[in-house]
C-alpha cells in the first residue's frame, strides 16, 4: 500500500565514517541513548558493572570469611544483605561475586559473539555448500539442549576454572547467535555495496571482514547483548547446581550453598533473594537494552500509545507520566 | 444470480449522490509530529458513476479509500471533515454500525493481489467469511455462491477450495473482485487493483470489471497512478498532489483540456493507450514531505508557471492556498495561475 | 511432503551428532579418559562400589580397542538401549532409572511448555492488537520481567511465596510420603497436586518469550492487506484478530520452538532440582555430581530424542496450519 508511514529510515546499514583513521560514535549508539528502554537498560547494566569494579571498596568482610556466632542472620544494618548459615556476609559476596559472574559471562559472550559472526556470516555470504553446512550444524546445535549438554560436559572437566568455563559455555551457545547474523548477512549480501565490491574482485575474506562485518557491527552488538545474557544466565545456572569452580565467590556459588544447605526450606529467604536479584536485575538490563534496539531497529514496535500513557496516568497519577513524556 | 443482476439501466442515469467527501482531512500522529496526509478533500461520488482518482505514490489516494470505510488505523485518524453515505455521515458511528456498512454498501478491491488473501484460508472460506458476516447463509450455501462468483469472473468454480498460493497473480485479483461483489455492493472502490499485474492482464481485468458493472450497476472509485487507464474507463476524474484535490472534471475534458500544470504534467508522462506517439516527459523534482509541506500551492516548489519574473502572483502562489474553482461545468481547478486567466477572460 | 522428509532425516543426523558428541565428551578431556573419570572418584565410593571400574570400562567401550571399535560397540549398545549400569543406583541399570525418571520430567514439561505456549501467545496476541491496551500495558512488562528472572531464581521465589509462606502448593518430591507411585487415584492426585507449583514456574519462565516474540511478529502481521481487508470485508474484530492476523502471525514463533524447547528442557533440570522432583533433570544433576556418568550420558541422550520428537511434533503442526508447505 503507498499508505503513507512516518517511519524512519534507520542508517543501521550505512558505511561507518572514518575521520582521520578514527571511527566516530555510531549514530545508532546515539539512537540508543535516545530510546527509553535500551538507556534504563544500559544503566542498570552500568550500575552493575560499576559495583563490580568498585566491589573491594564497598564489601564489609572477606566473602568467606565465617562466624557460627552471626549466622542465620537476616539482613540488618550490620549486615546488609543477612548472612549465611556459615555466618559469611552475604552483601560481601554478591558485591565481589558480581566480578567473577560478569566476567565469565562477557567472556563467553565475546568468544561466541566471534564464532558465530565468522561462522555466520561467512557461511551467508559464500553461500552453496558452506552455508548448508554451517545452517546444519546450528540447527543440530539448537536441537541438544545446551543445559543438560553443560552439565554432563563440566562433569567432564578436570578443572571449571574461567577460562575453561568460558570456552565451555561459548562452544554450547554460539548456535543461537549464528542463526541470528546469518539471516542479516543474507538480507545485506544483495545489497549495492557488497555486489560492487564482489564485481570489483574483492576476495572473500576481504569482504566478509572489510565491508560486511563493519555494516554488521550495531546487529553484532546486539547479537552479543542476547548471549552475554543468554552465558551469564547458563552460568550461574551451572554453579547454582554445584558444577562451577565452588571455591571462588559468584552468585550462582552463593546460591548453590543456599540450596544445598536447604536454607529455603527454614525460611530463609535472603541468602538465595539478593544474588538471585542481583543476577535478574543485570538481566533484565540487557533484555531493556535489546528490546530498545529492536524498536529502533524496527520502528513499527515504536508508535504512538496515548492509551498507554492514559492507563499509566491513571496508575501513577499526572505529574510522573508528563515528566516522562517530556524527556522522551 | 438473478437476484443480484437487479435493474443496472435504472441506478446508471440516476444522478443521486452516493458518497460526499466534505472536507475531509486525515492525519498520521498527532502534534507537532503529527502529518497531514489528506487535506480537506471534497469528491462526490453518484449511484453507478466510475470517479477516477490519480496522482503520484504517497499523495493520500489509498488513505482516501480507507477513510471512505472507515478502516484506518492508528496512528492514522480523521482530524476534520464528513465522509457522507447516502446522505448519512459515517465519521462517529458506532463501531457495529461500521461494521456492517463495510463490504455490504462500500467494498474494496485491494491494491497487491499477493498480499490481500489469507494465505492460510482457503479461497472459499474467505467468500463465506465476508458473507457470514453480513447476512445468516449456511456454509454449503455461501460456498455454492462464492462458485458463482468466481466463474463470473472466469475463474473454474472448483477453485473454492484452492489456497491463494495456489493461484496466478491474475486470478487472484479476479477473486478480489469477485469478492468484492459477493454481496453486492453500491460502490466498489478498486485501489491500485491492476499495478502489480502485466499489461495484458491488466486490461482483461479492467474489461471484466467494466463488463460486471454494466451488469450490477455499482459505482466504483478507481484509485490510481496511471491516468491514462482512467482516460478511458472513467466517467469523471479527480487529481490529487499532496493530499489535496487540484483539479476535477469530466474524463474527456480533462483529457482534451487539461487545466493545472501538474494534472498536465501527469498527462505527458504517460504514453497514451491509444493515437499517435507523443514526446513524454516526467516532472522534476519530487512530492513535498507531507510533514513539513510547502507553503501556498503545494505544487509551487515543482511549478514551471511559477518564479519570481511575475512578482505578484509568484507572492499568491508561495504564502496562499489555492481553493478549488469552477472553470466550466463540473471542471473545477485549484491554481492561482488559472484563476488570473478566467479573471483576464 | 519432500519438505518434511528433509526435516526427518535432519532428525536423525541431529541424533547422530547428539550420539557422538556424548560418545566423545570423555574422551575429548585431556588424560586418558578411564583414569580421568576414575580421579573424581573418593576411596570410599571406589570400595563401596566393586564394580564401578568395569562400568566405565563398559562405559568407554573397554579402553582395550581402537576409538573407532569403541565407537562401533557404542553405537550398536545405544541401539539396544544399553546404557550399562548405574554406579550411583548399583546395580540397577542406567535404562531402569531412567524409565523411572523420564514420566515425571515428560509430564512436568509437557504439559508446562504447552500452557506457557498457549498463554503466552495468547497474550502476545492481544497485546498486539490493542496497542497500548491493558494487556499490552500490564502483561507484557511482567512477561518481560519475569522472562528476565533465571529459572531457578523464579523457582526459589515460588517456592519461598507459595510453598512455604502461604501454603498453596506442596513444595517438595512428586507425590506424598507413603504413597506408592501406581496407576490409582490417590497416586495421581498427589502427582498432580505436587505438580502444579513447578509447573506454574516453567509456565512464569517461559511464557515471556512467547509473549515478546508473538507481540513482534503480530504488529507486523497487522499491517498486512489481508489483515486490512478482512476489517474491510466487515468480519467482527475478534475473527480478524484470531482467523487473519493471529492465525498467520504464529507461523513465525513456531518455527523458534526447537530453541525454546531446548532451553525449557534445560530450566527443567532447575526445577527438578529445587523442588526435589524425581524427574530426569534432578537425577542428571545428582547423576553428575555423584560421578555416575553412564546415568548422566544416556539422560542426555534421552533428553536430546525428546527435544528432537517434540520438534517432530512441532513440524507435522506447521504442515497442518501451513498450506503453503503442503504443496512447495
Amino acid at each position: 500500500m503507498s499508505q503513507l508511514d512516518p517511519t524512519i529510515d534507520l542508517p543501521l546499514a550505512a558505511p561507518p565514517r572514518r575521520v582521520r583513521g578514527r571511527i566516530r560514535v555510531p549514530g545508532w549508539v546515539a539512537l540508543l541513548l535516545r530510546n527509553r528502554k535500551s538507556r534504563a537498560g544500559l544503566c542498570m547494566v552500568l550500575f552493575m558493572v560499576l559495583v563490580a569494579l568498585v566491589a573491594p571498596l564497598i564489601s564489609v568482610a572477606h566473602p568467606n570469611d565465617f562466624n557460627l556466632l552471626a549466622a542465620r542472620q537476616a539482613p540488618s544494618w550490620h549486615h546488609l544483605f543477612g548472612t549465611t548459615d556459615q555466618g559469611s556476609d552475604i552483601f560481601s559476596q554478591v558485591v565481589l561475586g558480581a566480578r567473577r559472574s560478569l566476567l565469565l559471562g562477557a567472556a563467553a559472550g565475546i568468544l561466541a559473539t566471534g564464532v558465530a559472526a565468522i561462522l555466520g556470516i561467512t557461511a551467508a555470504y559464500s553461500g552453496g555448500l558452506v552455508d548448508e553446512g554451517v545452517n546444519f550444524l546450528t540447527n543440530v546445535f539448537l536441537t541438544i539442549p545446551p543445559i543438560p549438554l553443560l552439565v554432563v560436559a563440566s562433569g567432564y572437566l578436570k578443572s571449571r576454572g574461567m577460562v575453561t568455563m568460558a570456552v565451555v559455555l561459548a562452544l554450547v551457545l554460539w548456535a543461537f547467535e549464528a542463526r541470528i547474523l546469518r539471516g542479516q548477512a543474507l538480507s545485506l549480501k544483495s545489497r549495492d555495496f557488497i555486489l560492487a565490491a564482489k564485481a570489483s574482485g574483492e576476495s572473500t575474506p576481504r569482504i566478509v571482514f572489510g565491508e560486511l562485518m563493519p555494516n554488521m557491527i550495531s546487529r553484532i552488538a546486539a547479537a552479543f547483548v542476547l548471549v552475554f545474557y543468554i552465558a551469564l544466565l547458563t552460568d550461574a545456572g551451572l554453579e547454582f547446581l554445584g558444577l562451577g569452580d565452588m571455591t571462588k565467590t559468584s552468585w550462582g556459588v552463593t546460591l548453590y550453598w543456599a540450596q544445598t544447605n536447604s536454607t529455603v526450606l527454614q525460611g530463609e529467604w535472603w541468602p538465595f533473594f539478593f544474588p538471585g536479584a542481583a543476577l535478574a536485575f543485570t538481566v533484565l538490563g540487557l533484555v531493556l537494552l535489546l528490546a530498545g534496539i529492536d524498536e529502533v531497529s524496527n520502528p513499527r514496535l515504536r508508535t504512538e500509545r496515548p492509551e498507554r500513557r492514559r492507563l499509566l496516568a491513571a496508575l501513577v497519577g499526572g505529574r510522573l507520566v508528563a515528566r516522562a513524556e517530556a524527556s522522551a | 444470480m438473478t437476484a443480484l443482476a437487479e435493474e443496472p439501466a435504472v441506478r446508471r442515469t440516476s444522478r443521486k449522490a452516493l458518497l460526499e467527501l466534505r472536507q475531509l482531512a486525515v492525519e498520521y500522529g498527532s502534534g507537532a509530529r503529527g502529518v497531514r496526509a489528506v487535506d480537506g478533500v471534497d469528491l462526490e461520488i453518484r449511484e453507478g458513476e466510475v470517479v477516477g482518482l490519480a496522482g503520484e505514490s504517497g499523495c493520500g489516494k489509498t488513505t482516501v479509500a480507507n477513510a471512505v470505510l472507515q478502516i484506518l488505523r492508528p496512528p492514522a485518524r480523521i482530524v476534520g471533515g464528513s465522509v457522507l453515505y447516502q446522505g448519512e455521515d459515517l465519521v462517529g458511528k458506532k463501531p457495529e454500525e461500521l461494521r456492517r456498512f463495510r463490504w455490504r454498501n462500500v467494498s474494496m478491491v485491494f491494491q497487491s493481489a499477493m498480499n490481500a488473501l489469507n494465505p492460510v484460508m482457503r479461497v472459499g472460506d474467505q467468500f463465506v467469511d465476508a458473507m457470514r458476516a453480513h447476512e445468516r447463509i449456511d456454509r454449503r450455501r455461501a460456498l455454492a455462491r462464492a462458485g458463482e462468483l468466481l466463474e463470473l469472473v472466469g475463474i473454474d468454480r472448483r477453485r473454492v477450495r484452492a489456497y491463494p498460493h495456489e493461484l496466478s497473480g491474475g486470478m487472484r485479483q479476479r477473486v478480489i473482485i469477485a469478492m468484492a461483489l459477493s454481496l453486492n455492493p453500491d460502490l466498489v472502490i478498486l485501489d491500485e487493483p491492476t499495478t502489480a499485474l502485466d499489461v495484458v492482464v491488466q486490461r482483461e481485468i479492467l474489461q471484466q470489471v467494466e463488463a460486471l458493472r454494466r451488469d450490477f450497476g455499482f459505482a466504483v472509485l478507481f484509485i490510481t497512478h496511471d491516468l491514462s487507464l482512467l482516460l478511458e474507463f472513467a466517467d469523471r476524474i479527480a487529481i490529487m498532489y499532496a493530499g489535496e484535490l487540484v483539479e476535477t472534471a469530466p474524463a474527456e475534458r480533462l483529457g482534451t483540456n487539461p487545466r493545472h500544470p501538474y494534472t498536465q504534467r501527469l498527462l505527458q508522462s504517460f504514453p497514451p493507450l491509444s493515437g499517435p506517439l507523443e514526446r513524454l516527459s516526467g516532472i522534476p523534482g519530487s512530492p513535498p514531505d507531507l510533514s513539513d509541506p510547502p507553503s501556498g500551492c503545494r505544487f509551487h516548489p515543482r511549478c514551471p508557471h511559477c518564479g519570481p519574473e511575475r512578482p505578484e502572483l509568484y507572492g499568491r502562489q508561495t504564502t496562499e492556498r489555492p481553493v478549488l474553482r469552477e472553470v466550466e461545468p463540473g471542471h473545477r481547478v485549484a491554481c492561482h495561475l488559472v484563476e488570473e486567466e478566467e479573471e483576464v477572460a | 511432503m519432500r519438505w518434511f522428509a528433509r526435516r526427518l532425516a535432519f532428525y536423525v543426523f541431529a541424533i547422530w551428532v547428539a550420539l557422538t558428541i556424548n560418545f566423545l565428551l570423555p574422551r575429548l578431556m585431556p588424560g586418558s579418559p578411564l583414569g580421568g573419570l576414575l580421579q573424581h572418584l573418593t576411596p570410599s565410593q571406589l570400595s563401596a562400589n566393586p564394580g564401578i571400574v568395569q562400568t566405565y570400562e563398559a562405559l568407554l567401550g573397554g579402553g582395550h580397542h581402537s576409538i573407532w571399535q569403541d565407537y562401533v560397540t557404542y553405537l550398536h549398545r545405544i541401539a539396544h538401549f544399553d546404557f550399562g549400569i548405574s554406579t550411583s543406583n548399583y546395580p540397577t541399570p542406567v535404562s531402569e532409572v531412567v524409565g523411572r525418571t523420564l514420566p515425571y520430567s515428560m509430564f512436568l514439561v509437557g504439559v508446562a511448555f504447552l500452557l506457557a505456549f498457549l498463554v503466552g501467545t495468547g497474550i502476545g496476541m492481544v497485546a498486539a492488537w490493542r496497542r497500548g491496551g491493558a494487556v499490552d500495558s500490564v502483561f507484557v512488562p511482567v512477561f518481560m520481567v519475569l522472562s528476565a528472572f533465571p529459572a531457578f531464581f523464579t523457582a526459589l521465589l515460588g517456592l519461598y511465596l507459595f510453598g512455604l509462606k502461604l501454603h498453596w502448593f506442596p513444595i517438595q518430591h512428586a507425590y506424598d510420603n507413603g504413597v506408592i507411585p501406581g496407576f490409582n487415584w490417590a497416586f495421581l492426585s498427589s502427582a498432580l497436586r505436587h505438580s502444579e507449583l513447578p509447573i506454574l514456574v516453567v509456565v512464569c519462565a517461559y511464557a515471556g518469550g512467547w509473549v515478546l516474540n508473538m507481540r513482534t511478529v503480530m504488529i507486523t502481521t497487522i499491517g498486512e492487506d489481508y489483515v486490512t481487508m478482512a476489517h474491510a470485508k466487515g468480519l467482527r474484530d475478534r475473527r480478524v484478530m484470531t482467523r487473519y492476523a493471529g492465525r498467520n502471525a504464529i507461523l513465525p514463533p513456531l518455527n523458534g520452538f526447537a530453541a525454546l524447547f531446548a532451553s525449557a528442557v534445560g530450566g527443567l533440570v532447575f526445577v527438578e532440582f529445587i523442588f526435589s522432583y524425581p524427574g530426569a533433570g534432578y537425577t542428571l544433576q545428582q547423576a553428575v555430581l555423584g560421578n555416575d556418568y553412564a546415568l548422566a550420558q544416556a539422560i542426555l541422550v534421552v533428553l536430546s530424542v525428546c527435544v528432537i520428537l517434540a520438534n517432530l511434533i512441532m513440524d507435522v503442526l506447521n504442515l497442518v496450519l501451513d498450506p503453503r508447505l503442503r504443496t512447495g
